[in-house]
């Protein structure tokens, strides 16, 4: 038995929902900035489009956020490990000298 | 490119990335909606076919990782100490798959996401660094790491896995 | 003893210029390394993503409250697929920026089983420790770690201590 082999087949993809890509075009349809826009709502639609542009400048700022933040963590990682090994030598030589 | 067109091609792939990492169905498809409803917001920002694929698959997996993180605390503990898979036989795959799915499901959000990166979409650790945002050593140690704790957890029901 | 030290180079360099980057020329062994880590966060970055990090997260907390206030963290890790891909010159070159008056070494460890080394230099200022560097040598890895700004060198030997073993979620219902 192969274990990458029995990985792949338990990961193989699965459909979702029968009716999933109706659901996804029926909330593409009713998000904002999709309507007519009325005149007396004419004002509604840049505002909808700037919220849309908003959000979209959101999420991409929350994965560069993400990212940076990976990179603090791995950074942080990597030199705590390096001094960590430098301190436990450190004290595995003062101790065997005390000893 | 047209829209509908794109959700078929992809809602497998972006489904199972979210199923897999969160193991919760109806959490999933909500997951995987919102991330064709974001497709559709930056649909005129994709250059190529490939570009869309990269894109979705960079969303699903980060989006699936937050998720992952966000959702209700539990305790933690050593793979070494999680229970052993029940009634696996070597030739019960279909529990075998059920049990790989659960220990990896146990995995550490990063490493889980990691696996299925690798065995679901069949990607090298370059692209999984790409992909997710981490740097390719970080992929590969944690890829091996996973891929030891699975066999060992496994080998303890099953006996001897050949690698 | 290294008390008195430091209290003598804070006094000597009162009024020194703000700690910087040192500045590494790694690019050629970059070129000649299998796997490179390269991560340059600088303040902004480090204060952008002191946001994103968790205060719920027991490790990301931790790593929030030791970035607070650094002005960059730098580090480059380089793997190669053999041992002797760089030579001691290369790495008295990482050292050069560090004999200057202002840095400190105060850790050097070497293993000859395993043929590792570590160095730990301080930057001192007159607030007190005003930057890090660490150069850490293996047969087929050689890391670079330039911290700039106050860091607390124990909490950070802690964060590396135990970053290592992941944990795993279980159902409590099991």
């Amino acid at each position: 038995m192969n274990l990458e082999d029995e990985l792949r087949s338990a990961f193989k993809r699965r459909e979702p929902s029968p009716d999933f890509t109706e659901r996804v075009l029926a909330r593409v349809a009713a998000a904002p900035g999709r309507r007519e826009p009325r005149p007396w709502i004419r004002w509604a639609v840049p505002i909808a489009a700037a919220l849309l542009l908003a959000a979209g400048s959101l999420e991409y700022r929350h994965y560069q956020g993400e990212r940076a933040k990976t990179q603090v963590m791995l950074a942080v990682r990597i030199a705590g490990s390096k001094l960590n090994k430098a301190q436990k030598k450190v004290q595995m030589l003062t101790h065997r000298s005390n000893s | 490119m047209e829209f509908s067109g794109l959700v078929r091609q992809h809602q497998a792939m972006v489904f199972s990335i979210a199923w897999h990492m969160l193991r919760d169905r109806a959490v999933a498809e909500e997951l995987a909606q919102d991330v064709f409803l974001s497709l559709h917001q930056h649909l005129a920002e994709m250059e190529s076919p490939e570009h869309v694929l990269f894109w979705l698959r960079r969303v699903t997996g980060n989006r699936a990782l937050d998720e992952a993180r966000r959702r209700q605390r539990r305790p933690m503990v050593s793979l070494e100490n999680a229970p052993e898979p029940v009634a696996v036989t070597a030739t019960g795959d279909p529990l075998l798959g059920t049990a790989l799915r659960k220990l990896v499901a146990a995995l550490p959000e990063k490493a889980r996401a990691i696996v299925v990166m690798r065995y679901q979409e069949d990607l090298d650790p370059t692209e999984i660094a790409r992909v997710l945002g981490i740097p390719v050593g970080t992929v590969k140690s944690q890829l091996q790491r996973a891929l030891a704790l699975l066999r060992e957890k496994l080998s303890r029901s099953l006996g001897e896995i050949g690698i | 003893m290294r008390a008195a030290a430091l209290s003598i180079a804070a006094l000597l360099l009162a009024g020194a210029l703000p700690a910087q980057q040192l500045k590494w020329d790694s690019e050629k062994l970059a070129a000649r390394a299998s796997d490179t880590v390269d991560i340059s966060l600088d303040g902004a970055l480090l204060r952008f993503a002191t946001k994103f990090l968790s205060d719920e997260d027991k490790d990301e907390a931790k790593v929030k409250k030791l970035i607070a206030g650094l002005k960059g963290i730098y580090v480059k890790s380089f793997e190669f697929k053999k041992p002797g891909e760089y030579t001691a010159a290369d790495v008295e070159s990482f050292r050069a920026p560090l004999h200057s008056a202002d840095w400190q070494r105060i850790v050097g460890t070497h293993s000859n089983e395993e043929g590792e080394t570590v160095e730990v230099y301080v930057k001192n200022d007159s607030k007190g420790i005003g930057g890090m560097a660490i150069i850490a040598t293996e047969p087929k890895q050689l890391t670079l770690v330039n911290i700039v700004g106050a860091i607390d060198l124990d909490s950070l030997s802690d964060l590396g201590g135990h970053f290592g073993i992941p944990g795993v979620e279980v159902d409590k219902k099991k």
